[in-house]
């Protein structure tokens, strides 16, 4: 396929954390990850936590942990907007302890505070998942 | 004599202040530097949001998120102040401090009760020394605000705004404009202004939406509540250490005077004191001859 690339670009409030070309990407959306080739339609798409794929030019991949968020797709280019997201080896394996701790010691007498409390567990499981 | 000893001694007093000032200048402008590259780093986030903000509430059409609605009951309000929590800076303190008194004042007019947020020692102790009441007071956030620490404060604020505790939240800081301009500014964070406006240039690609338009707003309205009050607390960072530098400046400046100063008085007590020993002689040997 003679078609072009595509532009991955992921921003934090703390600054860009990755800007690049790339042949596809993956990235969590809220119900599922979502594969992105070059060429997509524009999109608009809640975030989930998990891991970002970018495959890039050289056919080489990397992985990046998310945080929640949006993704855009428009033009060819991808941009995450995310709270927090760093490359996967960057990821602190004793910190990931101290989420679970920090998750169990949430209550959780109405809905909202659930839902906060099922963010940080989905957080913490999704750590662990990748820094082990 | 005793008093050429003195000059001397107060004029190496002098060297050493400006010593540390001129010090304290050039560690401010390291600051400075870093400070504003970290703000400048969150210029993508901030822009792509509005975008997002733009495009989305064309889509979504007068769908009112509770963070933009805004409810008159509560006669009551919250403002934000953010002082710097070290000293040597100039003006800086006491320019927040006064428009956001004067914000007070305004809101004690329409007899509005109004929740004080103070951030830095400086703020707290100015206004603690006028015997007002804070809510809150905080010393945490130093010099590099991180947007995990920002984050559960404007977590607590969008509650209580949410839940119709209060019914606005103000922001009081030190705007940052360019390196040559900072200004004290007070601006309204909650009920958030409606986006929009003329250069809604959005709808230029028809989004594919999931899950759907009001799903993705009601995320995003808060994190750019967040994102704003982030960067407000980036941005009177970066004025303070401005503020510091020029204050720094402008202190090394006038030790400098003072050196010379002292330093000329100091020659001409040292070249009158020759003249008189110089007169003593020849004075005696005079009344010898």
């Amino acid at each position: 396929m003679a078609q072009g690339n595509l532009t991955v670009s992921v921003v934090t409030p703390e600054g860009a954390v990755l800007e690049c070309e790339a042949k596809s990407a993956t990235f969590p959306a809220y119900d599922g990850e979502m594969g992105i080739l070059p060429n997509h339609a524009p999109l608009l798409a809640k975030l989930g936590i998990g891991v970002l794929k970018v495959v890039g030019v050289d056919g080489e991949s990397h992985r990046f942990y998310v945080d929640g968020g949006f993704a855009q797709v428009a033009d060819n280019k991808l941009s995450l907007l995310t709270e927090q997201a760093c490359p996967i080896d960057e990821l602190d394996k004793e910190a990931v302890d101290g989420l679970f701790t920090h998750a169990s010691g949430l209550k959780a007498t109405s809905s909202a505070e659930f839902e906060v409390r099922d963010a940080a567990y989905e957080r913490a499981r999704v750590q662990r998942r990748l820094t082990r | 004599m005793a008093n050429r000893r003195a000059i001397v001694k107060r004029r190496k007093a002098v060297r050493n202040t400006k010593k540390i000032t001129r010090t304290m200048q050039l560690i401010a402008t390291a600051r400075f530097q870093a400070a504003m590259n970290r703000a400048i780093a969150t210029r993508p986030y901030t822009d792509r949001l509005a975008e997002l903000v733009a495009d989305l509430s064309g889509v979504a059409g007068d769908y009112v998120h509770p963070l933009m609605e805004v409810h008159g009951s509560a006669k009551k309000a919250a403002i934000v102040i953010l002082t710097s929590n070290r000293g040597f800076c100039g003006g800086y303190n006491v320019n927040v401090l006064k428009v956001a008194a004067g914000r007070l004042a305004e809101l004690a007019e329409d007899e509005i009760e109004t929740d004080i947020y103070m951030v830095g020692s400086k703020g707290t102790r100015a206004f603690a020394h006028q015997g007002r009441d804070f809510r809150e007071s905080y010393t945490h956030f130093g010099e590099k605000p991180e947007f995990a620490q920002v984050e559960p404060f404007a977590q607590d604020l969008i509650e209580r705004f949410v839940t119709g505790e209060i019914s606005a939240v103000y922001v009081a800081y030190m705007h940052f404009y360019s390196p040559g301009k900072q200004a004290p500014e007070v601006f309204r964070l909650l009920p958030l202004t409606a986006p929009g406006g003329p250069e809604a240039s959005g709808s230029k690609a028809d989004y594919e939406i999931r899950p759907s338009a009001q799903e993705i707003l009601d995320q995003l309205l808060p994190a750019s509540v967040r994102m704003r009050l982030f960067q407000s607390f980036n941005d009177a960072v970066v004025s303070e250490q401005i503020a510091r530098m020029a204050a720094m400046k402008a202190a090394t400046e006038a030790a400098e005077d003072m050196i010379k100063n002292l330093t000329q008085e100091y020659n001409r007590a040292r070249q009158s004191q020759i003249t008189m020993e110089l007169l003593d002689i020849v004075g005696g040997a005079d009344a010898l001859a």
